[in-house]
Formats: structure tokens, C-alpha cells, sequence
């Protein structure tokens, strides 16, 4: 069975098309991307798909199960985790207390009123900092952890909700060459060993090419090709409106 | 526990205050201790969840009025009657919240007081049950608590189990998920938490022990005004915080000692308190945004008791 299963969803802001009809389908261990320019409306796609807008219309089914228009916290609890584009991180707290918070929710254990939360979930938080790289800056102020650091904790915490689905919004953004490829391969491990599905946006082709088993291309709201990396390759829509574009 | 010590001092000079001053600065201290309660549940929402009330007094007056009822019309023992002051509190606090949550910054702060407004009107008219604009005379402690120094360490005793109570709710994981509330709601509903149940908890527990703190206040003076219900009420806890400094636990306990001790001192020769408030407000303001606690914080960091916006650095804001 499929674990993601998109019906005919539509989007509209005003009078833009953001998502525009788009059935979709991952199955479970998938690691595929969805490219295309800005606008296209990748974020948008993933909003839909998280609670955080409400589609007009269509449906998503997870596992079978229908969550449209779900709100996101009954969606995280589920196993749909996700990273935003734009680092989303408690700046203001360290980067173990950041990635605590987030294992905290998952085992339920955020309406504790009277363990000192210091005491609790020590060793899956320093385990996932370890995973993530993040073990050294773990007593840092996560406001002052570099860009590229600050993308890899917004990972540790959408790891933190253990997802059974993750949703990565352009998860290199921002990072240098070497960063980029250091995420990347981690993103690949733990669609390997943890056997995680995992759908990701990006806009550096060089790593859609080099990781993703699946191309999705998206163009104003739209799935106009869909395929393996070389065969979105070879696409005549794609490369006009896409590859075009970034050559 | 050890960068605690200076907790333990403060504790002992607290329990030798009264052979020391005379009835007036015991009174003044019950007022500290009270009001001290007053602001750090105000604070619960403010400095760790983020969010402004505006009509926190209305929990701390409805408190007031339960026990002053209480103690008035029935023979319920005076803890019992406290009890029912946070039970009776909390559950205004619930029914407001719940309209209250949904909103944040501006909009939350105006229909908090807008609801505080509306509860001050209603024990204002009502003459039949809260006496209405008289007010509520003759709420006697019990005879064990009639002088001002065995009503002081009863005032010290539940204040403090009430503040080791949120000490402990300010360290827990919901402590925690306030603050993660506070820095980025939207992360925080991703990871699967129910952003506005869990504000609506956090309000009705700061409502709780604001209704506590009320509860304390009418044996205290032996009567209540429907006055401890309105926005200037709201505001005080708003001073002392300001004052104090809203990101440590302690700020607004802090705030207290401060804002209090000044209205006994100043009130005594001149009438001019408005301005006298007005000029410490200023001068915090703009020259120790992260209130008293938050310079001395950053001045001494064995003071402990990590500031809630930041880290050991001390308060983002004065950093930049």
C-alpha cells in the first residue's frame, strides 16, 4: 500500500492557482523530489500536506487513512514530520534542549508537570544529536549556531517526532557545497537504514540528480513530468520550463 | 542545588524578618509575599508562554472573592476556603481562556482585559452577593492568624510551597513546551503538540495561583473591593514583572519587593505614587530591559537559575 496518496488536491490563494489538480503517489522507503522554480508551489504542496493551509478541494490519505485538512499537530502525531525551508528552530533555546522538546511530544510525555525535564529523554536526545552532528554546539544557544547548523537542527527535530514520513522543504538551503553533501548523505542514510520515507524539495540540481530515486516536476501548481532522474531528464516540458530556466 | 545557596539565605531572613520591623513593614511584607504570587503567575504566561493578560486581576479578584465570601457568609476553615478561591479561579480562567488562546500579542492582551472588564462590572453591580460597589467588610482570619506576624508566616508558608509548586512547572516539559510555545508556535504544533490546549492549561494553572494569591489578600485586610478585579489591578503584576525582570523564575517575586516596599515608602509623604512608578518604569525600561534580575544575571552568573530567553550569556536582547 501506498504510504502517501495525493487525490486531485487544489490550492488557491486569491486568484492564484498555487497547487492545481495534483494526484501523487510514494511508496513506503521512497526517497524522491519534488523540483521546480520558485512559485511553483513546492512549499505550498507540502503545507497541504502538513495542515498548514487547508485545501479547497481533493484528499490525502496516509497509510490508507484520510487526514485532509487535518490539523498539523494530529498530522505529526501520526508519523509525518517535517523541515521548513527557512530554518524554524527555538532560537532562543540551546540545540539539546531544541531537539529534546521534540522528543519530548513524541513520547507523550509534554504534560508532565513535575519531572525536571533535564532529567528526562537524555539518551535519545544525545543519540540524535550524535546522528545529526549537532553533539558539539549541544549547549549552544541555537540563535547563534551557523546557517548550515541550524538547517542540520531543523532536521534533528523533524527526526525528534521519529516519522515514519518526512517532509525536507529544501534541506540544504543556504549551505555550502561540502554541507550539502554531507546532508545529502545523511538524508540518504536514514532513508536506508532507518528505512525512513522521505520526500524532499530542492533547487540545486546537482542533488536532486545525485540522490533522489524519483523526479516530481512542479510548475505553477502543476505535476508536468514525473519519472526517474534521467528520464525528467530527457523531458521536453521539463527542460523547457525548468532546466531552461537554470541554464 | 549548590548555586542555590543564596535561596536558603533569603529564606532564613525571611523567617527572622518580623523580630526585626515593626507591624507597618510586616504588613508591607504579607503585601510582598502576596502580590509576589500575584505577578509569578502572571509571569507563567507572560515571560514563558509569551503572551500579555491584561486582566490577570480578574483571577487574583475572584480568588478574593471566594475566600472573602467564604469566610464571610459560611464557617469553611480558612484553607479550605483558599482551596476553593484556586478551583473557583481556574475555572474562570478556563472559560475565558478557551476565547482567549485562540488569539495572540495585541488581540490576546484586549480580550483578556476586555473579559477582566467584564467580571470587574458584574461583582461592581451585583449588591446582593459581592456587596457590590462597598465591597466585602469584616473577613476575619481565624484566631490563630490574628496578628499581622502569625498571618505573615502563614502568607510565607503557602507562598512558597505555591512557588516550589511553579518552580517545578516552570522546569517540567510543559514548562518547556511554554517556552517552545513562546519562541515558535508553529514549530511547536509540527511536533505534535496541540498549541492552544496546551496555552489553555497554562493559563488556567496562572490563573489558579493568582486565585490563590486573592484568596490570601481579604483576611489580610479584612475586606475586598470589587476594585482588585480592574485593569489597574491587571496592571500591577505587569510593573513588578517589568521590573523585575520577566525571564527568570524570580523576576516578578523581585518586581514585588520592589514595587511594594516603594508605594509603603513613598506613600508616606507624598501623593504623587503615579509618577514616582512611572519614573522607575522609565528608567528600567531603558536602562535594564531584562529587569533587575536580568542585570544582575548578567553580572553574577553563579546567581544561577538560567534566564528563559537565553542562555548562561544572559538575555538576547541586551546582548545586542
Amino acid at each position: 500500500m501506498a504510504i502517501l496518496k495525493v487525490e486531485h488536491l487544489n490550492k488557491a490563494f486569491g486568484g492564484l492557482l498555487a497547487t492545481c489538480d495534483v494526484s501523487y503517489e510514494m511508496q513506503t522507503g521512497e526517497l524522491s523530489a519534488i523540483i521546480g522554480p520558485n512559485g511553483a508551489g513546492k512549499s505550498t504542496f507540502f503545507n497541504l500536506l502538513t495542515g498548514y493551509h487547508r485545501a479547497d478541494s481533493g484528499r490525502v490519505l496516509f497509510q490508507g487513512k484520510n487526514i485532509t485538512n487535518w490539523p498539523p499537530h494530529r498530522i505529526s502525531r501520526l508519523g509525518i514530520a517535517r523541515a521548513f525551508q527557512v530554518s524554524n528552530i527555538y532560537l532562543a533555546l540551546t540545540t539539546y534542549e531544541n531537539v529534546r522538546q521534540a522528543i519530548l511530544a513524541q513520547q507523550k510525555r509534554t504534560l508532565n508537570f513535575f519531572t525536571p525535564a533535564h532529567r528526562l529523554a537524555k539518551k535519545e536526545t544525545s543519540e540524535l544529536l550524535e546522528v545529526a552532528g549537532l553533539s558539539r554546539h549541544a549547549n549552544m544557544i541555537a540563535g547563534n549556531l551557523s546557517q548550515g547548523d541550524k538547517k542540520r537542527l531543523e532536521l534533528a527535530i523533524a527526526l525528534g517526532s521519529k516519522p515514519e514520513l518526512l517532509f525536507l522543504d529544501e534541506p540544504t538551503a543556504g549551505m555550502s557545497r561540502d554541507e550539502t553533501h554531507e546532508t545529502m548523505n545523511l538524508v540518504k542514510r536514514l532513508n536506508q537504514e532507518m528505512s525512513l520515507t522521505i520526500l524532499f524539495t530542492e533547487h540545486d540540481m546537482a542533488v536532486v540528480f545525485g540522490y533522489a530515486k524519483r523526479l516530481t516536476v512542479l510548475h505553477q501548481g502543476a505535476i508536468i513530468a514525473q519519472g526517474t532522474p534521467e528520464e525528467v531528464r530527457s523531458n521536453q516540458t521539463a527542460q523547457k520550463i525548468y532546466l531552461g530556466e537554470e541554464a | 542545588m549548590i548555586r542555590y545557596w543564596w535561596l536558603g539565605l533569603v529564606f532564613i531572613a525571611m523567617l527572622l524578618l518580623p523580630l526585626f520591623i515593626g507591624e507597618f513593614w510586616v504588613h508591607v511584607a504579607i503585601e510582598i509575599l502576596i502580590l509576589g504570587l500575584f505577578a509569578v503567575s502572571f509571569n507563567m504566561i507572560f515571560g514563558y508562554m509569551g503572551q500579555l493578560s491584561f486582566g490577570h486581576a480578574a483571577y487574583f479578584g475572584v480568588g478574593a472573592y471566594a475566600t472573602g465570601l467564604l469566610l464571610v457568609k459560611t464557617s469553611v476553615p480558612l484553607p479550605v476556603a483558599l482551596a476553593v478561591s484556586m478551583v473557583t479561579a481556574g475555572f474562570f480562567a478556563l472559560v475565558i481562556g478557551y476565547f482567549c488562546v485562540r488569539l495572540t500579542g495585541i488581540y490576546f492582551a484586549i480580550l483578556t482585559m476586555a473579559f477582566g472588564q467584564m467580571l470587574y462590572y458584574i461583582i461592581f453591580q451585583w449588591y446582593s452577593f459581592t456587596g457590590g460597589d462597598n465591597g466585602l467588610q469584616g473577613i476575619a482570619p481565624p484566631a490563630w492568624l490574628m496578628t499581622a506576624s502569625a498571618y505573615y508566616y502563614f502568607t510565607l508558608f503557602i507562598v512558597i510551597a505555591a512557588l516550589i509548586v511553579m518552580w517545578f512547572i516552570s522546569e517540567s516539559p510543559f514548562g518547556y513546551t511554554m517556552r517552545s510555545i513562546r519562541e515558535n508556535a508553529d514549530r511547536t504544533r509540527f511536533i505534535g503538540i496541540n498549541v492552544s490546549q496546551y496555552m489553555l492549561i497554562n493559563f488556567v494553572v496562572a490563573g489558579m495561583f493568582a486565585g490563590l494569591a486573592g484568596g490570601l489578600l481579604g483576611p489580610f485586610n479584612r475586606s475586598i473591593a470589587p476594585d482588585l478585579c480592574n485593569w489597574h489591578q491587571s496592571g500591577v503584576p505587569v510593573f513588578m514583572t517589568v521590573i523585575g525582570g520577566p525571564l527568570g523564575f524570580f523576576g516578578p517575586m523581585i518586581g514585588s519587593v520592589i514595587y511594594t516596599f516603594l508605594f509603603a515608602f513613598v506613600t508616606g509623604f507624598t501623593e504623587y505614587w503615579p509618577l514616582t512608578i512611572g519614573l522607575v518604569i522609565v528608567f528600567v525600561v531603558l536602562f535594564m530591559p531584562g529587569g533587575v534580575l536580568g542585570l544582575a544575571q548578567s553580572k553574577f552568573k553563579t546567581l544561577g537559575a538560567r534566564d528563559l530567553r537565553a542562555g548562561p550569556q544572559g538575555p538576547i536582547d541586551t546582548e545586542t
